[in-house]
């Protein structure tokens, strides 16, 4: 065992100074926004307040910064004895060691700041059920997060036994997103909803933020032409949804590039415009892979990669992009490059009997009844024709059946369903953590059973199901996914 | 693949949802009669449609009580194989449910108050996906289980 060379305390980059002054005066500044904005509304802006409000913005920039120093002072971290050693804190120290053997992964983070000063921001994520929340070193040069990221990997696989001599050479490149295709998954990201609920959001908070005068005077003189006007409006903010909803997609995945180590260990995502992100994902610890072809993206032939990773322990870390958008076509391919285990062919997969489309039609459309009753109850006569949401539901429900598919290709088990999204998961036997499937009544007059399987997922599970599969074709899978005889 | 999982739960399981069917049913009878009393005393329903909540609530907890225990005890199967343990359960709707042993991390027994006066126990069995449990067996058949799920998982994790 070879003790690490570095065990005296490290700094952090002097820019992680600036850094803590910044969230220091972000974490005041809201405050001060609101006490100015009700100043400006109360009209009493006079030549005081504003010598007031410099005054105050000075002493707040003065005292982040000696805050920021020492805070910069008091944050030290090194590598010795098998862990990570990381103290913090001012006025109240605080002292973590993170075992070796518990480093999940180290990603990065370029905020806006830390690119203009070219350092990086470092997150460790720790594995495991503690629930410990993930290491944040804010500021780091870029040759100091290559020596960390290095001890904390050479101490990891001399602790896994592994090779050391494949670690230095650079990763291989995989596939990286074309401008073509960032503004692609933008327009068809599929994020209107939420862009527009923010734009919704934001308006009503202005409104209420300017007493309803500027609302109210807008909608009086709109009020002649309402119909016309309520029509523009709403195209306004659906425009302008859509173009958040791209800008959105464009700073998050602006430049994604996919790269495998040369040992085939480790998946490395970078992605980001003004925040560049980078992650890493150890292939042992995928569980599972996801096709997701959103509704906009299938009828185009383009999907985006995700997957199921285990071990983290941070809530979000369920689901990670793999990439954002490609051809449905080229998923294979990418997935023999990225995680062999996981590319099975996703064409030819076995449909649904025929007399499973009237289940999920009825199942549809009596989803849709509950809303249709209470209509039909609010709205007497005229509510009843919400009777007939059942016929759209029920549409959906084919929908629903006609992308539902299965397929067993080696030890790979392929289940496709749609939800919205038509999504597809690819996982082998081994990472199954259960399977079986279960039978209604009514299911069992029509020898039809629903499939369910269970892969690790972050500190969780996540169970994939589909409903209505030949009972033969879920007996014969829950048996030949089974754990094998031993010879 | 077998038609169910050969092993029952103890017998006494049944006895014990009938416990904790009627603890669940009390609450809704006393409901029930304070329905009842309500519409016959301060609504002047006529008796017919007054009886009409405390009637509801009873049916709720004979079936509670008395009909639905033995039905899911009938459904409810499970067996320890070398390699899998399998789970059958559901009263209306069936679920099975295989857990191949070398996923399994580690096996617990576990008594509520109602199970240590019957004598019974539950194992619960957990995988990185989550518990899993086998409710209602004998203590004895319980330490039993337990002990084979834990020894059988170290043995396929050796392999």
């Amino acid at each position: 065992m070879n003790s690490s060379q570095h065990v005296f305390e490290r700094r952090l980059h002097p820019v992680g100074m600036l850094l803590a002054a910044l969230s220091t005066v972000r974490d005041f500044s809201g405050a001060a926004a609101l006490a100015g904005v009700v100043a400006l509304i109360d009209g009493e802006f006079g030549m005081r307040t504003l010598l007031l409000v410099l005054v105050g913005l000075a002493l707040l920039g003065a005292l982040s910064m000696v805050w920021g120093f020492l805070s910069w002072r008091a944050t030290t971290y090194r590598v010795s004895g098998g862990a990570f050693h990381f103290k913090r804190g001012v006025l109240q120290k605080s002292e973590r060691s993170l075992p070796l053997d518990h480093v999940q992964s180290v990603n990065t983070v370029q905020g806006i700041v830390q690119r203009l000063f070219g350092v990086l921001e470092v997150r460790i994520e720790a594995a495991g059920g503690g629930g410990e929340p993930e290491i944040s070193l804010p500021a780091l040069s870029r040759p100091e997060v290559e020596a960390l990221r290095e001890e904390l990997q050479s101490a990891r696989l001399t602790y896994e036994g592994a090779d050391e001599t494949s670690v230095e050479s650079s990763p291989t490149m995989i596939r990286r997103l074309s401008v073509r295709d960032l503004f692609l998954a933008g327009l068809t990201s599929g994020q209107i909803g939420v862009a527009a609920a923010v734009v919704f959001g934001a308006w009503r908070t202005l409104d209420d933020l300017l007493r309803g005068d500027l609302a109210g005077r807008i909608s009086e003189a709109l009020l002649p032409r309402t119909f016309f006007a309520a029509l523009l409006l709403a195209f306004a903010v659906a425009l302008f949804a859509w173009v958040l909803a791209i800008l959105g997609t464009v700073l998050a995945h602006a430049d994604f590039t996919l790269s495998r180590s040369v040992d085939g260990k480790y998946l490395y995502v970078k992605r980001g415009l003004l925040n560049r992100y980078e992650t890493t994902i150890p292939v042992a610890r995928i569980q599972a892979i996801k096709v997701v072809e959103g509704a906009l993206r299938q009828p185009l032939g383009y999907a985006a990669l995700q997957v199921e990773s285990a071990g983290f322990a941070d809530e979000r870390g369920v689901s990670t992009a793999l990439f954002p958008l490609l051809p449905r076509k080229e998923v294979e391919d990418v997935l023999r490059g990225a995680a062999p285990r996981f590319a099975a062919p996703l064409e030819h997969l076995k449909p649904l009997p025929a007399r499973a489309r009237r289940r999920y039609c009825v199942r549809a459309a009596l989803s849709a009844l509950p809303i249709s009753v209470l209509l039909s109850v609010l709205l007497f006569p005229w509510g009843l024709l919400a009777l007939l949401f059942a016929l759209p539901a029920a549409l959906y429900g084919s929908l629903l059946y006609r992308a539902a598919g299965h397929g067993l290709d080696g030890d790979r088990l392929v289940l496709r369903f749609r939800r919205l999204a038509r999504t597809t998961i690819v996982a082998p036997r081994g990472r199954l953590q259960s399977r079986g499937f279960s039978v209604s009544p009514f299911q069992r007059r029509q020898r039809l059973a629903t499939l369910k399987v269970e892969v690790a997922s972050g500190s969780g599970g996540a169970a994939f199901r589909l409903a209505d599969v030949e009972a033969a074709s879920a007996t014969d899978m829950v048996e030949r996914l089974g754990p094998e005889i031993v010879a | 693949m077998k038609a169910e999982p050969e092993k029952w739960l103890d017998p006494r399981a049944k006895l014990l949802w009938r416990l904790v069917g009627a603890l669940q049913a009390a609450p809704v009878l006393i409901g029930g009669a304070f329905g009842s009393y309500a519409l016959f005393g301060w609504a002047d329903a006529t008796p017919y449609l007054a009886v009409l909540p405390l009637v509801a609530a009873l049916a709720l907890a004979v079936l509670f009580v008395f009909v639905l225990p033995p039905l899911v005890w009938r459904r409810w199967r499970y067996e320890i194989r070398p390699l899998e343990v399998d789970v059958q359960r559901g009263l209306l709707r069936v679920t099975r449910t295989l857990v191949p042993m070398t996923r399994v991390q580690h096996v617990d027994t576990r008594r509520g108050p109602l199970q240590r006066h019957l004598g019974l126990s539950t194992v619960v069995f957990y995988t990185a996906a989550g518990p899993n449990e086998i409710p209602q067996l004998a203590q004895d058949t319980a330490s039993e289980v337990r002990d084979r799920i834990a020894e059988l998982t170290r043995g396929a994790d050796e392999l």
